[in-house]
């Protein structure tokens, strides 16, 4: 009798038990913390802010990714590159400088990734100053670049490329420690089965990507993180990318076309390179495009006259910046650098001189989204409700005119996304947002 | 750090000892009518696991990954509770996607339906989403630790010339430029053992091979690098005369690779005498390292048993048994057909595993998996008779058994 029975199960869904064990053994997102609000929708997913329900009642940030859908109905269609790689690494790596993963969540077809929390982060310090038209102070400025290079040489050190490193992606905790994050498109490069070139064919946020990247380079390395350094700590200075320039979208083959608007928003500011100072030069893939841009001279050193009051601080961002991968400073000797031995010094606490009444704002989060993570609205959470969505409209528009946008007013735009049943809806091409292929 | 074995989870988290192997098996073993049949079980898995992979032209560190990966969700699960060739195809998904070399879901799928259905197992599932779903339950089950280390790594670390061709091109490229942690493992930094192209890719073959055991969850990759380095020397002829082995080593393990057609002759073809002019001291070089010989000792003698045990082993039924057949035809013997077959002494001098001597059957797939569907059976059958399953099942199953066999 059971016979048939058993066979029957075997036959039709032999791993039944199996699964419904492990259900019953799961313990589900919503047991473990309560969910505060919706921080950010990226690329692969949204981020939420919650709150521990063991008794330290400590505040994470959980990324959820995407859930893949048929239609209207989730299923499974395999986890992504994306997550795997960032899960692998993650459950590695330990540092400081870099965002902790507490725990992954596995439950209903849904990954979630449980972070330490981190209230500022980069882009949001740059619009801070930026709207309340002040600089960053040199100390800030000084801290949050050695912490963020301290971080990068853990990471190297560990055989890990970034390769998307920008300002949304580095994290800032409440008490001024950097926290890199964002590991979504990061590769280990010790002995990989599989050239870098091969996985992704665009990495980093273009206003961020390395020349020997823009100019098709095959092989590139940890120096692609360098370059992507000092446009973040230029930015720190002057509030705005130091190479903002326009994507060329991909052509319909999907292949990489020649950035030639962001190939010389970098040669109008460090000049045309030379074949002299950067061996390989002549042999990368697009170094005929080059040559048929206009030559600049390096202007460098006026662009930091106005900016930073320190011939050491233009020195590290002009090494920072080196057209040749090979002469670009590491990490490592980035730490080293004359700057960060003249005072102010670094502090472990970035925020460290800043009055208790000059501090950042706190992250913004907002309350809507699907039921599934957010318990339904009460009566009177409707109202914070209603005020944190006519928040997040103002800044969207106001973000809408600021050259920064692209970021936090995807959050805004997504906020209301949700609520017409897509969390997808960001993809405004946007210079900010990378392309990921594969 | 990523590449730091010392504080990695493969190292903090994964290894296990014979207790814990044990305890793994604590169900499954009610369900066989011996033990060993486990380790066949254990050694069809993994050869599974390389088919699979060979189909999806996976490089063998792919492979050996997704066969650590089965190990770890079957230190957590039983056999008689799940459906083992699921678990094979989400193991070389997730591996690939792990190591970075990705293949569709949908090739792993009819893949994985060729190749099982070639032994008899209609049950694979056609829907893609299957195995989708079987991996996201993987990957819980592995605590999302997807970062393994393997001794190929050691191996070259230690042995790698440049220019080396024992090893394919397609192989030399899992092993990449820049080694540079080699270091780390032995504290001396002194230079590389210069072994000779056969015998490396005897270590090579060593080392593939250990995957079919469970040597992996229990030994750190670099103690079984150095294992199959110190027998590939022992075996090796060549570099026996070098070394004058006075080895308490098998004599031969000419067959060792196990799996491949091809290494048998190209083995031969290195032994072609190439007289250096300072052979270098190779069981110096070894006693040098600052690892623990007498694990390195018992880790060969664990190998020295899975080649026992393989010897009772013959693949048939499937595309690949054209292998055995070509051995069996030259050598006349059904011995013939098994990795040891070339081996003037059949029967390595162990004690340890001594069910051998009781249990001299041959081994077949077509054995394991009735066994593993009766063991599902019963398994299910059980559950239901019981509805809160544990130890009163495992009693009365050994109760039952020790009344059948009085
Ligand atoms: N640990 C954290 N604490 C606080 N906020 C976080 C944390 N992690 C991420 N965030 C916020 O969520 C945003 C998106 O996170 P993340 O960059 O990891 O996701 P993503 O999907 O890869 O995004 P993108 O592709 O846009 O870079 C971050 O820019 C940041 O604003
Ligand atoms: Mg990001």
């Amino acid at each position: 009798m059971h016979e048939e029975w058993s066979s029957n199960i075997l036959l039709n869904d032999p791993m039944r038990m199996y699964r419904a064990k492990r259900d019953a053994a799961r313990r589900r997102v919503t047991d473990k913390y309560t969910i505060q609000g919706f921080i950010s929708s990226g690329t692969y997913g949204r981020v939420y802010k919650a709150q521990s329900k063991e008794s330290d009642g400590r505040i994470h940030a959980i990324k959820k990714f995407k859930p893949d859908k048929e239609g209207d109905v989730v299923t499974y269609t395999g986890i992504s590159q994306s997550a795997i790689r960032e899960i692998a690494l993650n459950r590695e790596i330990s540092h400081e400088n870099v965002v902790a993963l507490k725990e992954v969540i596995l439950e209903d077809k849904s990954i979630y990734m449980v972070f330490e929390y981190a209230e500022h982060d980069f882009l949001q310090v740059i619009h801070h100053h930026s709207q309340s038209r002040t600089a960053v102070p040199m100390p800030v400025l000084k801290s949050l670049t050695y912490q963020l290079l301290n971080g990068l040489l853990y990471l190297h050190d560990a055989h890990i490329i970034h390769r998307d490193l920008k300002p949304a992606n580095i994290l800032i905790t409440a008490g001024g420690v950097v926290k890199i994050g964002d590991l979504g498109l990061a590769r280990l490069t010790y002995q990989p089965l599989q050239p870098l070139f091969m996985g992704d064919k665009v990495v980093v946020t273009i206003w961020y990507r390395a020349p020997e990247l823009l100019l098709g380079a095959k092989h590139y390395n940890k120096a692609v993180d360098v370059w992507a350094v000092g446009c973040v700590m230029a930015e720190l200075v002057s509030l705005r990318p130091i190479f903002k320039g326009e994507e060329a979208k991909l052509d319909a083959k999907k292949n990489v076309p020649f950035q030639k608007d962001q190939m010389l928003k970098i040669i109008e500011v460090l000049g045309t390179p030379d074949e002299r100072d950067w061996v390989g030069l002549k042999d990368l893939p697009e170094y005929q495009s080059l040559k048929r841009l206009d030559a600049y001279r390096n202007r460098l050193g006026e662009w930091c006259q106005s900016r930073i009051n320190s011939k050491e601080g233009f020195e590290l961002l002009r090494q920072l910046f080196a057209y040749d991968p090979d002469n670009r400073l590491t990490a490592k000797e980035g730490l080293q650098h004359k700057w960060f031995q003249e005072e102010p010094k670094p502090t472990l606490n970035a925020f460290a001189s800043l009055a208790t009444t000059q501090g950042y704002p706190q992250r913004r989060i907002t309350h809507d989204d699907a039921p599934s993570m957010i318990p339904l609205p009460t009566a009177n959470s409707q109202a914070q409700q209603l005020a944190a969505q006519a928040q997040a409209a103002h800044l969207s528009q106001q973000l809408s005119t600021h050259p920064q946008s692209g970021k936090a007013g995807s959050a805004g735009a997504a906020s209301f996304a949700s609520l017409s049943g897509g969390a997808a809806g960001v993809g405004s091409g946007h210079a900010r947002k990378k392309t990921r292929l594969g | 750090m990523a590449t730091d074995f010392w504080v990695s989870s493969h190292n903090t988290r994964w290894n296990v000892d014979r207790a814990a192997l044990r305890q793994a098996r604590a169900e499954d073993i009610h369900y066989v009518d011996h033990p060993e049949h486990l380790d066949f079980l254990a050694l069809f898995f993994a050869g599974l696991i390389a088919r699979l992979g060979k189909k999806l032209s996976l490089r063998q560190r792919v492979i050996a990954t997704a066969t650590v990966f089965f190990r770890r969700f079957y230190l957590k699960n039983s056999y008689c509770d799940t459906d083992p060739f699921i678990v094979i195809a989400a193991c070389c998904y997730v591996a690939a996607k792990a190591e970075e070399s990705p293949v569709h879901i949908k090739n792993v799928v009819s893949e994985a339906r060729g190749l099982f259905s070639k032994y008899g197992i209609k049950t694979f599932p056609s829907d893609n989403s299957k195995l989708a779903e079987m991996e996201f339950y993987l990957v819980d089950d592995l605590e999302c630790d997807l970062t393994v280390f393997h001794p190929y790594r050691t191996l070259m670390t230690l042995c790698w010339k440049e220019g080396s061709d024992s090893i394919s091109d397609a192989e030399a490229g899992e092993l990449g430029a820049g080694i540079d942690n080699g270091q780390r493992y032995w504290g001396t930094g002194e230079g590389r053992l210069e072994m000779h192209e056969g015998a490396l890719q005897m270590a090579w073959f060593i080392i593939n091979d250990t995957y079919r055991s469970e040597l992996c969850l229990i030994y750190p990759p670099h103690l079984i690098a150095v294992t199959a380095i110190y027998m590939a020397c022992a075996i090796h002829q060549e570099t026996r005369g070098d070394v004058e082995k006075q080895s308490q080593l098998p004599h031969a393990f000419g067959g060792a690779q196990g799996g491949m057609g091809t290494t048998r002759r190209s083995s031969r073809t290195t032994t072609s005498p190439l007289k250096r002019a300072q052979p270098q001291d190779i069981v110096g070089f070894l006693a040098g390292l600052n690892v623990n010989m007498a694990l390195v000792a018992t880790i060969a003698q664990e190998i020295v048993a899975l080649y026992a045990l393989w010897d009772r082993w013959k693949e048939d039924g499937t595309v690949d048994s054209a292998r055995a057949s070509l051995k069996r035809s030259a050598s006349g013997a059904i011995m013939g057909a098994t990795p040891m077959g070339n081996s003037p002494i059949g029967t390595p001098a162990t004690g340890d595993h001594g069910h051998g001597d009781q249990h001299p059957e041959i081994v077949t797939p077509a054995f394991l998996i009735q066994l593993l569907w009766r063991m599902r059976e019963a398994r299910l059958a059980d559950l239901s008779a019981h509805p809160t399953p544990g130890r009163p099942v495992v009693v009365n199953k050994m109760l039952e058994r020790a009344q059948a066999a009085g």
